[in-house]
């Protein structure tokens, strides 16, 4: 009995010195224009995996590294793409299909003609900018089997999915790997695995575009959630702010009276390439395209602050700060 | 009264005084409100299990008051002595129920009725019940630093407690 | 006179309910984004911390002494304060929304709100 119970308060302590949760294992990558942090509950192995997952996809996917399979593409007008590249075009170019074009992996020569990879901003003159759209055509970029093939001058660009992807494969890496609980966040894009260790779904917070702020959160398990807005990347000049997502159709900063939008969905790439496009497509043609479609949910926020939500994320959105006595538009299917 | 009663209880008070200036000049061990070792209820114990509770009482409050005059502290004593009073009202009637071997078990039970006091002073001084989330931690650092002034107290009883006993002169 | 093994036992059914109960209370990851300052349990102040892009001090007077606060972007600590204890200050950042920052001498509570503690943020 004073055994068992000597052994019992020796436990006792310990677990008081140690704890008990699982460890968390974290990583912080600066990749993609980013910074990346991963952290997976109880397994050291994955992190590490999935750092390298991570520059193994930047060396293929970047626009600006030269000897990426995108820049060989791009300097040769085609060629032979990696698989992974080439089941990543492939999904890109579904997606351009599905927004109609507001989304479009070919819109990189006016990207570049506004400074948005360089940080050398400018604003091109009108006769540029009409040039510049005639290369902009997703439709013209071929692929067959591995072989991609783009017309003169045009010029590929996964950029506006490349994180969300990558988010895909690391999730999909931990799954495989037995990892319950994770968290991956890409510089703001954020993708999670599972729920957190104590079994409660993870939060994460949606940035208010008008403030350093928060406008809200969304508790999420499997389920990726992505943010697109002006505020994450712009310049200004004589008193006019340019953002860095341009619109295909204009060859201009998108200005369709969304501040941002936040995708959440189980498909990272899909959440990711949609929260770029319905920021140029604007509230209506968002929520019609919601309408038409499954497997995502949406958190809009209007250039008039006007935050508006589609049913399936009713539950799970929580708004924070001055959004808090806001009234909130829910939209509805049918 | 009995002058050698009131000398002894004299020099236990003071040795129990030395004792808490000393710990006032060790820093908390951990940033939780209220860990600290609890040295000066060696004493405190020892008194208890040799010469019975009111004499441990008197070195208590003696200890107490004093200790708060010499800190220049007077707002700790309410909380001193709500912690003291309580550590000494959880570990008297053990008295009765514990062997000399098993002098630690009032010590730990002391510790904890002491933690339990500050958290419920703490509570109602800052009118705040979200302070209770502190009651668990206390009451692990309270087993803890329990077990290791009691086992001192009980190794004081065992060594000190003919002598002691000695000047009860009865 | 029971078995010391009895003794211990009672121990350490109470030390395990306490782990488990701080392990509940004090795991739960960082933190409600807004910090609330009260004096004698009322409010004092509030401060939404997802707002502070620059370190900001923050007084808080009261009869009893001075405690300085630092708030920087999503965290708030006691700087300083006259306190004799200095168990404010020790307590370092306010990091879990369980656990306020005590300053007893001076009857101030620094602690987090805004139920929902975040794990990450999208934008």
């Amino acid at each position: 009995m004073r055994r068992t119970a000597s052994a019992l308060l020796c436990l006792a302590l310990l677990l008081a010195l140690a704890g008990c949760a699982p460890q968390a294992e974290t990583s912080t990558v600066f990749a993609m224009d980013t910074v990346m942090t991963l952290t997976a509950y109880g397994d050291r192995a994955c992190v590490d995996d999935a750092v390298s997952l991570i520059q193994e996809l930047e060396a293929r996917l970047s626009v600006t590294a030269a000897d990426s399979d995108i820049a060989r593409v791009n300097g040769s007008g085609g060629g032979d793409a990696a698989p992974e590249t080439a089941a990543l075009l492939k999904r890109a170019l579904e997606l351009c299909k599905l927004t109609g074009g507001a989304l479009d992996v070919t819109v990189y020569p006016l990207v570049r003609a506004w400074g948005f990879t360089t940080g050398a901003y400018r604003v091109p003159e009108d006769a540029e900018i009409a040039e510049l759209l005639t290369y902009v055509d997703h439709t013209a970029v071929k692929l067959d089997g591995q072989t991609v093939s783009l017309p003169a001058g045009a010029m590929l660009d996964l950029g506006a999915v490349a994180k969300g992807w990558t988010g895909d494969k690391i999730a999909a890496l931990w799954r495989e790997a037995g990892v319950k609980s994770g968290l991956i966040n890409l510089g703001g894009n954020v993708q999670t695995v599972g729920g957190k260790p104590d079994g409660s779904d993870w939060v994460v917070g949606i940035r208010d575009p008008f403030s350093e702020g928060l406008l809200g959160a969304v508790s999420a398990r499997d389920l990726a959630v992505i943010t697109s807005g002006g505020y994450q990347r712009y310049f200004e000049q004589d008193g006019v702010r340019y953002c860095h997502i341009i619109d295909p159709k204009t060859g201009r900063p998108a200005d369709s009276g969304l501040a941002s939008v936040t995708v959440v969905g189980e498909e990272g790439v899909l959440c990711d390439g949609l929260s770029t496009a319905l920021y140029v497509l604007g509230p209506e043609e968002a929520v019609r395209l919601w309408r038409e479609n499954t497997g995502f949910d949406l958190v809009l926020v209007t250039d008039g602050g006007e935050v508006i939500l589609t049913e399936g994320i009713e539950g799970r959105f929580t708004p924070m700060g001055a959004y808090t006595d806001k009234e909130i538009k829910v939209m509805r299917r049918g | 009264m009995d002058i050698k009663r009131i000398a002894r209880d004299a020099v236990l008070t003071a040795v129990a005084l030395t004792i808490f200036i000393v710990e006032l000049q060790i820093p908390a061990p951990v940033p939780i409100p209220g860990v600290k070792l609890g040295l000066a209820n060696i004493v405190t114990l020892t008194a208890l299990f040799t010469l019975g509770p009111w004499d441990a009482l008197a070195v208590l409050l003696c200890r107490v008051l004093l200790g708060a005059a010499f800190a220049g502290n007077m707002m700790a004593l309410l909380y001193s002595l709500t912690g003291g009073l309580l550590a000494f009202l959880a570990a008297a009637p053990m008295r009765k129920l514990l062997t000399e071997r098993q002098i630690w078990v009032a010590s730990v039970f002391s510790a904890m009725a002491h933690n339990i006091g500050q958290v419920l002073a703490a509570v109602l001084v800052t009118a705040t019940p979200a302070l209770f989330v502190w009651l668990p931690p206390l009451l692990i650092s309270g087993v803890v630093t329990g077990l290791f002034t009691g086992l001192a107290g009980q190794f004081a009883v065992r060594r000190l407690g003919k002598y002691l006993r000695h000047t009860n002169g009865k | 006179m029971a078995k010391t093994g009895t003794w211990i036992a009672v121990i350490a059914v109470i030390l395990l309910l306490s782990v488990a109960a701080s392990l509940l209370l004090f795991s739960r990851p960082a933190a409600g984004h807004t910090a609330e300052i009260y004096v004698d349990g009322a409010l004092y102040k509030r401060v939404d911390l997802s707002r502070i892009t620059s370190p900001e001090r923050i007084e808080v007077k009261t009869e009893r002494g001075v405690n300085i606060l630092l708030a920087e972007p999503g965290r708030i600590r006691v700087e300083s304060a006259d306190c004799p204890d200095k168990v404010c200050v020790e307590a370092g950042w306010l990091a879990s929304s369980a656990a306020p920052i005590v300053c007893l001498p001076h009857r101030v509570v620094i602690k987090l709100t805004g139920e929902t503690a975040l794990d990450a943020e999208a934008g």
